[in-house]
């Protein structure tokens, strides 16, 4: 497992290799009042401004108590307050935080460095990011990807977290390698407050090569227990079809949640992957 | 048991053989250790069940090597002994053939073989015929066909001598297939050595019949196999057949007449075959030897036969120059010719004679004194050569010692008033030594003696040029030889000297005298004294036949020409048993072989090797079951833990050289430069060397100390100064300076001594100014500062110099005048300021002047000043001058650059007066003065001051 340090620089590695996040290409100024303001005038609680009457400016929109002041009229403006949240979690099983071979990034590490990249950017944009389950409210800026990676080195607890009770746009990240029904058993709950969220499937290329032959005895980190398979060749077929159907069942659970999916392979280039999931990011924005 | 060649000592053990086969069952049945793999998705396997549970089989080569160390381990407990010659011999019954080898290596042990021939027919029935095939070549060879009974072999065995060449057991193959006889039982008695031979003879013995050996190989030394004569003596090389155990034979010199002149130890380490020894003998008892021999020990090869031909001879060699420079005497190169096969005498003719050498070589010497010449005379007559070298002091006056009447001139062909050009070296007429040799074209005679027109002029003539003057000449005087080069020994008259052939003629002309010429491929040699086979001399029988001269160096000893002594036109010429003899032990005796006496078979034991082989075995097996089970190291991790404790490791090794260097004392500081002199030198030298070789190593400056410390401290302070100050500048580097005592250092090795006088300096010893002399002499400097220019009064007062030095070697001295080469010979300077100005720099009057007046290269060897100028360079730790300068700084650095032409022009002479370098100067010289033109005659422009010039 990286340390925090190192997390946070490969993370900004990535990040600046990627445009900036725009999470609100179309989206519309009155969704999603928020706390933060966004430093423009716009629709919020806050005062931003006051600024002279302008002709296309409805009657009602003039501030009459300013106005008075004068014989010019002057409209009030308030802050833009629109701030998503995106809550972040990371698989703490052991199988999950496990490479192939010990030259390749761990399979965990690559998702929190992914997630940790995509939380900068968007944090950078505005939006407030935090971990799932973390007991942390999320937050905006420099500070608040600080804490998330943080926050994601924490080695949490093994069930699955409560969700919260504001509506924000969930990152799983797992291998995602338990049954279909089990996951969806955990992701209801997040699904009933949310629509919005991403799973981020990591496996390593020898999970899904399968290539090992003749007498292998294979075991699952953190489980005692052990298969042993007298020619492992003679498995492959079965495995290789056992890996395609549960995928595609996950993508299903997904797609019936209104969730997509983001695959990484560890081994490619981080920054695909960091793309995808900043295209699959934007496209909520986008949405609504 | 026996199986073919192998015996087992433990056969029972084979049984193991028959549990191979089921050791291949369980190890097919058992499946290989499983590969160990965590893989977190197997979580998606968890409901298949696999079909087929069928495990992976042992891969073949696996079991292969299994097997392979099991049968291994189990021949190896049976413990193999391959031993060919083990097996006894069966009973048979016909005529016994007894082989014998009765070359000179038998000789040593013959009462054995003959007690072991005669006892042959021990056992046997009575009518059994022996009989005898004896393995050295002989013009009349025993015929194997002949029977010999019961009673008659032991007469004929005890009639029996070793020879004193060597066996050739092929010949004796063939006379045994031409004999035809069958015989029922083979007995060799053989002396054991030179496998080579040895085997397929012994091979084709026991194919006839059942084969049984009586070895007998010489032990100790075997032979003398070589003798080289080194500058102070003689060494003798021994060989021996087998190693094993320290051997220190005795090996003396003998005179012709068999006393003993004296003996040395040669020492067989425990593990080699050779051995030398080594006799220091003066030169003059030297030719008394006339063999060596092993002490104490019987047998041709352990004789060596010495002959005139191998022997160096003694050459005296007188001159008529003075030997002031060595290198460019006529002597030098005489000596450099003879170097290699002479032992060269020095001395005064008269001591000369009395030393008897085998040739004298005279150099121009034209006249001697009356008794000299009445005693030389009789040398001669009593068999001495005397050789003489043409020159001017000959050409002038010649004695009587002169082969043939001589012209009291000299004649230069090509020169500038004749139209003759130098003759190259026409021919040798056949009678002379010289025959035979080839004279190169590009040797050419430019000037030589003539001879007076004489009828026994053609006679005495051994070599003529082109024209047909003689160019050699000589005639024979009693016993002895008058030998007249008609040209200089050195390369003043002729080229002759620079050319191989110079080698060549002078080599054979020292052979002349003693009646005993070298003519080394002429002439046959009859036999005068030869070795019997036991190693004594013995007047040749009839079957020894006369040998060319040719055919000596590729001569093998044989009954037509036994080793011995042979006579003939060059005096005498060996022929050696055991020359380059390398003895052997025979040990590869055929399967079947019935060894008796010192034979002995090699035999080896395998149960070891094979236990070993099983054991690497089962380690390859055990690394390769943990490479397939995943369990070794990943050999890029191994290699990147390793890398650590390698640079480790070599940074333990890596020599801390650099400090070497820096004890100089002139750390580099703020106000120095970064470097320090010796810094750019990396000379290797291990250990502690003395200060010769250190000085030899490296270039550096010395100096004399006077016992006064403060003077000391100041011409060390004063060295080291300009030594920065020339390796700073100039790509002279030299190392830290040395203090040199004249009385016992080498001073060769320094190219200049500096000599800084106090005012209290004690007189050096005789000892001291006699070596400094010498050094001086053999192209040293000395640069003497007598410092007291500060005193106006005092202006060339060298009267302290004559109490310090008194008896120096002073040439008459000048001051430099100012075109000499020092104002330019790096710097272009205008005087030679010291602490002092203005004052005078005196050198030797020959160093002054044209070049063509001066002595020698012209250049000073003796620099004499007075202005303080090692003050003015000395400098301390840090790189600060020590000493106020008259003129302040710009003075000190025009005394620095004086310092730097002094070395310069120490080092490099007159090459500054080169005019190649006129252009760079001109330019330079123009360049300050701006009109160039000024000076139209460039000739002159060197002879003429430069008057001063841009500095």
């Amino acid at each position: 497992m990286m340390n925090a340090a190192t997390l946070r620089a490969e993370a900004e590695t990535l990040a600046r290799a990627l445009p900036a996040m725009n999470m609100k290409a179309r989206a519309s100024n009155a969704a999603h009042l928020g706390a933060a303001g966004r430093k423009r005038a716009g629709t919020g609680e806050q005062f931003w401004q006051y600024r002279q009457f302008a002709q296309e400016d409805a009657a009602q929109r003039v501030d009459w108590r300013r106005s008075a002041r004068g014989d010019e009229l002057f409209v009030r403006e308030t802050e833009l307050e629109t701030a998503r949240t995106i809550l972040f979690w990371c698989d703490p099983h052991e199988g999950f935080d496990w490479s192939g071979t010990p030259t390749r990034i761990h399979k965990a590490d690559a998702a929190r460095i992914l997630m940790l990249a995509s939380g900068q950017l968007m944090a950078s944009a505005g939006e407030r990011i935090g971990v799932l389950g973390s007991g942390r409210t999320p937050g905006f800026g420099r500070a608040a990807s600080e804490k998330m990676a943080e926050d994601l080195l924490v080695r949490q607890e093994s069930h699955f977290p409560p969700p919260p009770r504001t509506q924000p746009i969930f990152l799983i990240a797992s291998d995602f390698y338990d049954p279909v029904e089990l996951w969806r058993e955990r992701l209801a709950p997040l699904a009933a407050r949310s629509s919005e969220g991403i799973l981020l499937v990591v496996t390593d290329p020898v999970e899904e090569d399968f290539p090992w032959r003749g007498r292998v005895k294979f075991s699952r980190p953190g489980e005692a227990l052990f298969r042993l398979f007298g020619r492992a060749e003679t498995i492959r077929e079965t495995y290789r079809e056992k890996f395609t159907s549960h995928f595609a069942a996950l993508e299903q659970l997904a797609s019936g949640m209104g969730w997509q999916i983001v695959r990484h392979t560890t081994g490619r280039p981080l920054q695909e992957t960091a793309a995808g999931l900043k295209v699959a990011l934007e496209r909520f924005g986008a949405r609504l | 048991m026996m199986l073919g060649p192998l015996l087992f000592n433990a056969p029972l053990a084979l049984l193991g053989l028959v549990a191979l086969p089921v050791i291949w069952f369980i190890l097919r049945a058992t499946p290989p250790a499983p590969q160990d793999v965590s893989l977190p998705s197997l979580r998606l396997l968890d409901d298949v069940t696999p079909q087929e549970e069928t495990p992976a089989r042992t891969p073949w080569w696996i079991l292969l090597l299994r097997l392979l160390a099991a049968a291994a381990a189990i021949i190896g407990l049976a413990q193999p002994v391959y031993a060919p010659g083990a097996s006894p011999g069966e009973e048979s019954s016909g005529p016994v053939l007894l082989v014998i080898d009765n070359g000179w290596t038998s000789a040593p042990r013959w009462g054995e073989i003959r007690a072991a021939a005669s006892s042959a027919l021990d056992g046997e029935p009575r009518d059994t015929a022996a009989h005898l095939l004896l393995t050295a070549p002989r013009a009349l060879n025993i015929d194997p066909a002949d029977r010999l009974s019961k009673s008659d072999l032991p007469a004929r065995i005890s009639s029996l001598d070793p020879v004193s060449w060597g066996v050739d057991r092929a010949d004796a193959l063939e006379r045994l297939d031409a004999s035809g006889i069958n015989p029922g039982r083979i007995l060799w008695i053989s002396d054991g050595l030179d496998p080579d031979t040895a085997a397929p003879f012994a091979r084709a013995l026991a194919a006839r019949a059942p084969l049984s050996v009586y070895a007998a190989p010489p032990q100790g030394a075997t032979a003398i196999t070589g003798l080289s004569s080194t500058a102070d003596g003689v060494s003798v090389r021994l060989s021996r057949a087998e190693t094993g155990e320290e051997v220190q034979p005795y090996v003396s010199a003998l005179t012709l007449d068999g006393s003993a002149l004296a003996t040395a130890e040669a020492v067989f380490p425990a593990d080699s075959r050779t051995a030398s020894a080594s006799f220091d003998i003066p030169a003059a008892a030297l030719a008394r030897i006339s063999r060596f021999r092993v002490t104490g020990a019987e047998g041709a090869g352990r004789v060596w036969l010495w002959d005139s031909a191998a022997r160096t001879r003694r050459v005296g060699l007188v001159s008529g120059d003075a030997i002031a420079q060595p290198l460019l005497s006529d002597v030098h190169y005489v000596r450099k010719a003879l170097d290699p096969f002479a032992t060269i005498i020095d001395g005064e003719l008269s001591d000369l004679i009395t030393a008897d050498p085998d040739a004298i070589i005279l150099t121009d010497i034209g006249q001697l004194p009356p008794e000299q010449e009445q005693a030389l005379a009789t040398w001669v007559e009593e068999g001495g050569a005397l050789i003489r070298f043409a020159g001017p002091r000959m050409a002038t006056q010649a004695d009587s010692l002169v082969p043939t009447p001589l012209r009291h001139a000299s004649r230069a062909i090509g020169g500038a008033l004749t139209w003759e050009d130098p003759q190259s070296i026409g021919s040798f007429p056949e009678e002379s030594p010289f025959a035979g040799l080839k004279p190169p074209e590009d040797v050419k005679v430019r000037q030589q003696m003539l001879a007076r027109p004489d009828p026994q002029l053609t006679s005495r003539t051994w070599a003529r040029l082109r024209d047909g003057s003689p160019l050699v000449t000589a005639d024979a005087r009693g016993q002895g030889m008058l030998i007249l080069f008609h040209v200089t020994a050195g390369p003043d008259w002729s080229d002759l000297p620079y050319s191989g052939l110079y080698v060549e003629m002078l080599r054979r002309a020292i052979a002349a005298g003693r009646g005993e010429t070298t003519a080394d491929a002429e002439g046959t040699y009859a036999p005068d004294v030869v070795l019997n086979g036991y190693g004594r001399l013995v007047s040749p029988d009839a079957t020894a036949s006369p040998v060319k001269a040719a055919e000596f160096a590729d001569l093998t000893p044989s009954e037509s020409q036994p080793p011995g002594l042979y006579r003939g036109p060059a005096g005498t010429r060996a022929v050696n048993a055991a020359a380059g003899y390398t003895p052997a032990r025979m040990t590869n005796w055929p399967p079947g072989t019935r060894l008796l006496g010192d034979a002995e078979a090699r035999s080896l034991h395998f149960g070891g090797p094979l236990l070993g082989l099983a054991g690497l075995l089962i380690a390859i097996d055990l690394l390769v079951a943990l490479a397939l089970a995943g369990r070794l190291p990943r050999p890029g991790r191994a290699a990147r833990a390793g890398l650590p404790v390698l640079a480790g490791i070599m940074l333990l090794q890596t020599p801390p050289t650099a400090e070497a260097q820096q004890d100089y004392g002139l750390r580099p500081d703020p106000y120095s430069y970064q470097v320090s002199p010796g810094g750019g030198a990396e000379i290797n030298v291990d250990g502690d060397i003395d200060k010769a070789t250190e000085a030899a190593l490296e270039m550096r400056l010395a100096y004399i100390p006077t016992g006064n410390d403060s003077v000391d401290r100041a011409t060390l302070a004063g060295l080291r100064g300009i030594s920065l100050i020339l390796y700073r500048r100039t790509s002279v580097e030299p190392a830290e300076p040395h203090a040199v005592d004249l009385e016992t250092d080498a001073l060769d090795v320094y190219p200049v001594l500096f000599l800084g006088l106090g005012e209290d300096t004690p007189a050096f010893s005789a000892t001291a100014v006699e070596r400094l002399n010498a050094y001086l002499r053999n192209g040293g400097a000395l640069f003497i500062d007598t410092r007291n220019g500060g005193n106006a009064a005092s202006r060339n007062n060298f009267e302290d110099l004559e109490r310090v030095l008194s008896g120096l070697d002073t040439p008459a001295l000048q001051p430099v005048p100012d075109d000499h080469v020092i104002t330019r010979s790096f710097y272009l300077l205008d005087g030679f300021p010291g602490r002092y100005q203005n004052r005078q720099l005196w050198i030797e009057s020959s160093g002054v002047g044209d070049s063509s007046e001066r002595r020698g290269d012209g250049v000073s060897r003796l620099i004499i000043g007075d202005a303080d100028y090692l003050a003015a360079w000395a400098i301390d730790e840090h790189g600060r001058p020590l000493y106020t300068v008259d003129g302040g700084d710009e003075q000190r650095e025009m005394a620095r650059r004086f310092g730097v032409n002094i070395i310069m022009y120490v080092l490099t002479g007159n090459y500054k007066e080169d005019q190649v370098h006129l252009p760079a100067l001109l330019e330079r010289l123009g360049e300050g003065e701006g009109e160039p033109a000024r000076r139209p005659d460039l000739d002159n422009l060197l002879d003429t001051s430069p008057e001063g010039g841009p500095r």
